[in-house]
This record gives C-alpha cells, structure tokens and sequence, in this order.
C-alpha cells in the first residue's frame, strides 16, 4: 500500500467514525436490525433498501436485515407492521402507496395514525412509457394515435388505470386496460410487443439508456431530473397526480428520540455515497429528503388527493 | 377402500359446496372492468371438486353396496386414531406455546419430548439429538442471518 | 465474443479467491438445501452480507453457485427422507426415494447429482453461447403462448397422477381453488382472503411447499411408526453393487438431455419456474417411458429427468435477466439486488458496458458446477450417513426444523398457521391416495394462467382469428387438447373410476 492510498483510507476511516460520534448521545440499537420491505426482491425499492440496510449499518453500528414481504402494494407489511415491537429494532423502508392510496380501495387493518414517520429519502418515478421503436415519441403524439387506433395500456395499480381511463374518456380513445400483476410484467409486454403502452414504476431506469423504452410522461406532480424535456400529465392539461415518496416507518408508539435517531440516520443516507449512487445511477430514482414532520403531512396530503381521484 | 372413497370424496365435494354457495358469493369480489370476472377460476374449481368428488364417493357407494358394506365402520379403533392425531396435536400445541415463547428457548423440549413420546428412553440420545439443532439454529439465526433469536 | 475478454474472464476465475468463495457458496447452498424446511431464500439471506466483502464477480458466481448448490442439496432431503425441501424437488422424491427404500439409496443419490450437474453444465453453455443473443425469441412468448403453456402443463401434469383419475383432478380442483386466493390483479380488491390482510398476497408458497411436502410427511411416518418400526427406515447396507453404473448411465442419459432442454426451456421464459420445469421434464420421461407403470416405484429416470430439469431452470433463469433484464424467476430477482449492491445494472447494458464481467461470472458457473460435482460426490457419502439415523429420531428433528424454517423466513405466527392447516391437508391426502403433486402444481400454475389468459382476453378484445397469427399458442393449444384427451381416454380405458389398482 502506498502512501496516497494509506492517507485515503485514514480519512475514510475519519468519516466514518466521525459521522455518528458527532451525535452520541442519541439512541444506539442494541442487538441486530430488520428492515422490512414491502416488495418483492429485485424492484427498485428492494434495490435501494439494500444498500441502505449497508449504509444504516455503518451508521448505526448494527448489523440491518433485509426481510421482504411483498403483497397487496406494501399492504401486507404494513398490517404485518402492526404487531411490531416499538424499540427502533423493526423499521420500514416504505412507499407511501400503502398508507395513501391502498386503504382507499380495500378494507386494511390499519391507518396513518398507526404508524410514525421518521423522514424521506428517495422520490417515486411514476411515468407513461412505450416501445421505442412505436410511432409515437411523445405524449400528444400519442393521444392522436390513439384517436385512430384502438389501444392496450398494462396497468400496475388501480390508481393509474383511473387516471388513464380519464384521460381515455376526454380524448375519446378506445383504450383497453392489461393487468400485468406487479413491476415485473411489464417489460416482456412492451417489449413484446403485446401492449402499446405502459404505466412504469421505475423499470423505465432500465430501457430507456438503450433506446428499447421511451418515456412519454410522469405522473408526478414535479418533472423527473433526470428526464428534464419529459412534461408531467399536470402540464399536458390533465390534472391528475400520483406521487409517492420512500421514508421510514416505524411502529406506532415509538418513543420520540428513537424517531429522531432515525431522522438523522436518513440524514445521513441522503449524503452517503454508496447509498446515493444506486439510488441516482443505478434505479434512477431522486434523492428527496423531508423530516419525519414534513413525511407525516405529505402522506396526508397525498391521500386527501386520492380520496379525491377515486370519488367520482 | 370404498368406505374411505365414499367419505373423502363426500368431504371434497361438500367443500367444493361450500365454496360455490357461500365462499365464492361473499368473498370474491367482483371487477366491473374484467372480460373475465374474479369469481370465474374459483367457480370452475369449486365445480371440479363437486363433480370428481362426487364420482369418487359415488364409486365408493356403488362398490359398498356391491359388496354389502355399511358406511361406517362398526368398531372404531380409537387407539389407532389417537396415535395418528398426536403428532398433530402436539405440534398445534409448539405453535401455540411460540406466540409467547422464542422456538430457540423451548426448542429442546419440543424435540426431546416428541423423541420421548416416540419411544426413545436412552438418555445421551434424547439430550444429544434436541440440543445439537437447537445449537444449529441459535448460530444460524443470531450469528449467520443475523435476525436474532427466532 | 471478445477473445481477449474470454480470456482475461478464464483467468480470474481461475484464482484461489474464486475458487474459495464459488465453492463455499455452493458448500453453504449444500447444507441448506440439504435440512427440509430450510429453503433457498434462508441461504440467500445468510449469503447477501458476506457478498458486500466479495468483488463482484466473485459475488455473483458466489450466489449463482449457492442457487445451484440448494438445488442439488434439496435432492438428497427429498431421497433420503421423502421430505423435499422445495416444491421443483417434489418430483425428484417420487422415484428416489422408492429407490432408497429398496436398498440403492447411494445410486439413487449418485443418479440425482450427475442428472443436476449434467443439466446445469449443459444449461449454462447454452446460456453463454446460443441464447443472449436470441434471448429475445422469449418475447415471442406472449401472454397467448403463455396461456396456452401453462394450460397445457397444468393437464399434462394432472395427467401424471397416478391411480384413481378422479381424486387426482378432484385434488387439481382444491389446488385451484386455493391458488385463487389474494388480490384482483387488476383492481387490487381482496378476493377469498376472508378480511385477512395477511394473505392478500395469496397462501404464502413456502408454507404450503413446506407443509404438503415435508412436515406432512413426517406425521405419516410418525403414524407408520406404530405398526412398521422395523421396515420403515432407509437402509444402507455396505452393497458393493449400491451405486451407479455404466449401463443406468447410459440408459438415463437421453432423459437428462430431455430434461435439461425442458429445463432451458421453461427457465428461459420469465415466470415459470423449476417446479414446473421437473414435474413436465418427469411427466415427459414418463411418457417416454416404453412401461410407464416403473415410475413411482423407484424408476432412475425419474430422478434424472426431475433433478436435470430442476437444475436447468437456474442458469437458464438468466437468460432473459441478462438479454433483457428481466429475470426469469425469484433466484434470478434476488441476484439483480445483488448485482446493484456492487453499483451494476444488470440487463442488456451489461454485456455492452462490462463484457469482461459477464463472461468472468460464465466462467465461474461453470466452476461452481465442477465444485458442485466434487462436493455432491463427496458430501452423499456423508449424508448417505443419515440412512443410519432411526426415523424415530429424524422425525421431530424434521418438525423443528420446519417450523424454524417459517420463522427463520419471517412469516410469523401466521405462516406457522398455515403450515400446520396444509401438513393436515397433505397428510390426508397422503392417507386416502389423492395427488399431492396435482394439488401442488395447479396452486403453483392458477395465479399465472389466471393472469395470462386475462391479459389475453383483454389484447384480442375477444377476436379469436388473432390466434391464427400465434402459431407457438396454436400448437400449445393443440397440445393441452391432445393431452386433455389422453386423460379423458385413460379414465374411459380404466373404465369404473375407482376399481384400479392403489396409488403411487
């Protein structure tokens, strides 16, 4: 090892100690963590809590566990989550879906009140995406296809398919509606071939670099950073949203400075390296930090927009 | 065996008539969007089981009938039954006993009480063979995937 | 392909680290595999930590190697104790343990892990050099094709069962009707869940695997143990002819190589899966078979044809995650976590930005199958060791396990639950001679065939001509019907519905 090498790793080692020495006397874990995902392995929220369970364990000193328990959008976690011990041990990294949009449409066990919110760190991607070899390159190009031709649009959530069939309805498109059963259907659909358009979760990251996908719009109510020519529907004249933010949860009951323990653990995260790289380059998601004050509001606020949608 | 055929075939085809009339009209849901509605699949099971059970119970009766069987067995060996339950029993009872106690803390119990009742009574085998996995999944669970005591 | 690439690839997996961290996956996907209850995704999360220390070719071939390692271990479980560890092992118990039973437990393991290393060299070879450049005729493969697929596998399958035709369709039904439970695909609403949140997302696999499988098994045994103590355990006699030879190789080799192509098959079209691979790659052999009444009772080619299939189906999982980024099932979905965790996207960019990576982790399966084989051969000596334990003794040693199993995994008091309702249900089956097997694969093919044959209705808006431009759905169709008739003819031919001779 030479001696440039030998002075990095120093300093690497500096930041690492430094970092959560500044705050010791907050709360510390005592035994090993579980974080609870509720996706499948493999999407890109599984992707990001991944590297994040390394990160929080450089924070925090222990080791973090990865459990997935996918179902019903985080639904199945979250009711699972209930019975959870309120000692900062089980925690969440979360989408909001489950809290603003799945309660909604199917009875749960659970509401917003039942759990606490302890800060954001990534945004969601929701967007409109097609095969980029189809014959419409952009949103209005789209619609004007669409008023020729009929379509098939593979649906993810009940949610987007309402926002689509609005869309259908003002246009006047023939617009047919193909479950694809989660994230992972998608792609082999569009692909393939089979739909001529897509709702996408965050596979677009993908496809799009090598040309196989294009993204025609977002569903958010802010446009990507990363696709900065790319208008939201709220711009094309639809006023219709979905946006969603990845925090931690934590069960309800949790005692106020194990919550503040893990704000400045997403503090932290925001910063990290490892942690920001995968979320930026690899799932091409944004880094989005809120406190768990400003997370707690915009679920609420996200849900009462829902509420709205789905009414009528 | 047509006795046995007769009642499990009358049990699978009372379940698939439970399903059709009371499970699949409360339960299933309904999609207005769906070319094929939600209860569809569950109903084409629910009439499979009806109709195979139902040839198999029949197939059953006819054969006893044949034969000059009664449907049920006059003497019941309750013995015989009882040694086929236990397990089951115990068990239902180790997963009752985990919703307060860790597996880890109880697990040796578990398995030398079930090699007791197995008919194991040299000592040095019922303590070797419930404390070895135990051990084994006290290192797997705190030390492997680290996800604590289980 | 990059000459110089392949070869800066063949030399890094040459090295001593390499070998160490290839070999102890496959050692630790081994052991798991080996103790029923405990499952793939209990060695995966063992394994996630320690790849953060690894390189990531390392890493991967680690985890590829723990994959192919679980699916050969499962085997011996599934031999030796009638108990598999995972459902795409189910089949292999069928014949195997028949074979154990009648005093050829090493050949039967011997034929299990030459058919998985066969199935898995070959599998590999064919991912590396024929199918990323074709993976995309998977796309070929659209909902119709994989409608007509599965249909076709879920009557083929049902075909399988042995005796009485009607409790085997009967059984089909109940595993249909459970495979239903969860949420509408499409409006997300709960059906059959009975207000229970915790199984919106359906009967959890591994707790329904589990508790037909092996937990179901051990109360029958335990039952058994009351009348028949002294025949019930494998025995392993020190027979100088107990293990595998010229002549069985030669007549199971034609099976391995239709079950590795079956394998390929299935694991190259997203979804499928291995269980579906070694119960079509079984039911085929089966068919093959010039007496078809030997499988089932300790046939070598059962073996061969489940364990080669099984053991296909991974490297040929990714085929699509590398030519298209998605992967083919849940093994597959796992390693793109743990390609990100390396800061790696995995899919089509790979091989365009990071060849050399790419063909170092081909260079590494290939390794990790040569390591399997050494192990395999050396580790059934040991496990064949087991034959030795009094069933007695195994049987709550199993149980325990089982149940660590469910909580390892996390699934709570729940799962638990669960898994006691279906050891019950597999018991009873077991008992009054309705198929496990039928039961199985219908819960595992439903939720899928559901959705395909959805999505179908949908994109041809009710056209049915749009068929006639399918000819791949065409012939599948044409396929379920032949075998629909095949069963429909076999039940007229064994004429009154229960007067054939006992099951299995």
């Amino acid at each position: 090892m030479n001696r440039r090498a030998l002075i990095a790793a120093a300093a690497a080692f500096g930041t690492l100690v430094a970092a959560p020495a500044a705050l010791a006397d907050e709360w510390r874990p005592t035994q090993p963590m579980t974080m609870v995902i509720g996706f499948a392995p493999g999407g890109s929220t599984d992707i990001q809590g991944r590297v994040l369970a390394r990160t929080l364990e450089e924070y925090f000193g222990q080791p973090v566990n990865v459990v997935n328990q996918p179902g019903g959008g985080g639904a199945v976690a979250l009711t699972r989550f209930l019975n959870a011990e309120p000692d900062g041990h089980t925690f969440m990294f979360g989408v909001m879906l489950g809290l603003t949009f799945s309660p909604i449409v199917s009875p749960v066990e659970y509401e917003i009140d039942d759990f606490r919110y302890a800060g954001t760190l990534v945004g969601g991607q929701f967007g409109v995406i097609a095969a980029g070899d189809a014959p419409y390159q952009s949103f209005e190009e789209l619609i004007a296809y669409g008023k020729e031709n009929p379509m098939t649009y593979a649906q993810q959530l009940p949610m987007d398919q309402a926002i689509m069939q609005r869309i259908a309805e003002q246009e006047g498109l023939d617009l047919a509606f193909v479950p694809t059963g989660g994230g992972g259907g998608v792609a082999p659909l569009l692909l393939g071939g089979e739909v001529d358009f897509a709702f996408s979760g965050g596979i677009h990251s993908q496809y799009v670099p090598t040309g196989d996908m294009n993204i025609l719009a977002f569903f958010t109510r802010d446009r990507s950073p990363f696709y900065p020519d790319v208008p939201t529907l709220v711009e094309l004249g639809y006023p219709y949203a979905m946006d969603d933010f990845r925090s931690f949860f934590l069960p309800g009951g949790t005692p106020d400075e194990i919550v503040q323990a893990f704000e400045n653990a997403a503090r932290f995260a925001v910063e990290h390296e490892p942690f920001v790289q995968v979320t930026v380059e690899n799932t091409q998601h944004p880094i989005v930090f809120m406190d768990g004050a400003e997370t707690e509001a915009a679920i609420r606020e996200i849900r009462a927009a829902n509420e709205a949608l789905m009414a009528d | 065996m047509p006795r046995s055929d007769f009642w499990s075939g009358l049990v699978v085809a009372g379940f698939g008539l439970l399903a059709l009339l009371w499970m699949i009209p409360n339960y299933a849901g309904s999609n207005p969007f769906a070319q094929m509605p939600p209860e569809l699949v569950p109903n084409i099971a629910a009439w499979t089981m009806i109709v195979c059970g139902g040839i198999v119970a029949l197939g059953g009766l006819v054969r006893m009938l044949r034969d000059g069987v009664s449907p049920v067995s006059a003497e019941v060996n309750w013995r015989a039954i009882g040694w086929a339950l236990w397990p089951f029993v115990y068990v239902g009872v180790a997963i009752w006993v985990m919703t307060f106690v860790k597996l880890t803390w109880f697990g040796v119990f578990l398995i030398g009480g079930m090699l007791f009742l197995l008919g194991e009574r040299r000592w040095y085998m019922i303590l070797g063979c419930s404390v070895v996995p135990v051990v084994l999944l006290y290192v797997l669970s705190v030390y492997l995937m680290r996800v604590g005591v289980v | 392909m990059d000459l110089s690439a392949v070869g800066a690839a063949a030399a890094e997996a040459l090295t001593l680290a390499s070998f160490i961290g290839i070999g102890g996956g496959v050692l630790l996907g081994y052991v798991v595999g080996v103790i029923p209850g405990l499952s793939r995704s209990v060695a995966i999360s063992i394994a996630i930590p320690m790849t953060f220390y690894m390189s990531p070719y390392i890493a991967i071939s680690f985890l590829i190697g723990l994959s192919k390692g679980t699916a050969a271990g499962s085997a011996v479980s599934a031999i030796l104790l009638n108990a598999p560890g995972e459902a795409s092992s189910a089949a292999t118990a069928l014949d195997g343990y028949p074979m154990a039973k009648a005093g050829k437990p090493k050949t039967a393991l011997q034929i299990g892990l030459i058919a998985s290393v066969i199935g898995d060299i070959l599998a590999t070879i064919i991912l590396i050099f024929v199918a990323i450049p074709f993976a995309r005729v998977a796309l070929m493969f659209g909902p119709y094709e994989m409608a007509a697929i599965l249909a076709f596998a879920l009557v083929f399958i049902a075909g399988l069962s042995g005796g009485n035709i009607f409790k085997g369709l009967a059984a089909g039904g109940l595993g249909i009707f459970l495979g239903t439970i969860g949420l509408d695909n499409q409006t997300g609403l709960p059906r059959l869940t009975f207000g229970y949140t915790e199984l919106m997302d359906g009967m959890p696999l591994i707790a329904v695997a589990i508790g037909t499988l092996a937990l179901s098994e051990m109360f029958v045994q335990s039952e058994k143990l009351r009348y028949d103590r002294a025949n019930m355990s494998v025995q392993l006699k020190n027979d100088p002819n107990d293990h595998v030879t010229m002549p069985i190789l030669r007549r199971i080799m034609p099976t391995i190589l239709r079950g590795t192509g079956v394998g390929t098959f299935v694991g190259a079209l997203p979804g499928l899966g291995p269980s579906v691979g070694s119960f079509m790659s079984y039911g085929m052999a089966q068919r093959a078979a010039k007496d078809p009444s030997t499988f089932g009772k300790g046939e070598p080619k059962g073996i061969a044809a489940s364990e080669s299939a099984d053991n296909a189906v991974i490297p040929a999982a990714l085929i699509p995650l590398f030519g298209l980024g998605i992967p083919g099932n849940v093994s597959a979905a796992l390693l793109i976590g743990a390609f990100a965790i390396h800061g790696i996207t995995v899919g089509p960019l790979l091989l365009r930005d990071n060849p050399e990576l790419l063909y170092s982790i081909f260079a590494g399966m290939i390794l990790a199958s040569i390591i399997m084989l050494a192990l395999g051969w050396f580790g059934l000596m040991v496990f064949a060791q087991i034959t030795k334990v009094p069933p007695h003794v195994v049987i709550p040693i199993v149980i325990f396990f089982c149940l660590a199993g469910m909580m390892l995994q996390g699934y709570g008091t729940f799962g638990l639950v669960i898994l006691i309702a279906f050891a019950v249900l597999g018991y009873l089956m077991k008992k009054y001679d309705y198929s496990f097997v039928t039961f199985l694969v219908a819960f595992i093919i439903t939720p899928m065939l559901e959705l395909n044959l959805r999505q179908s209705i949908i994109l041809s808006r009710g056209n049915w001509e749009i068929l006639l431009n399918r000819p791949i759905a065409l012939f599948f169709i044409a396929c379920t019907a032949l075998a629909l008739v095949m069963l429909i003819l076999r039940t007229v031919r064994t004429g009154k519905p229960a007067a054939n001779a006992p099951a299995d």
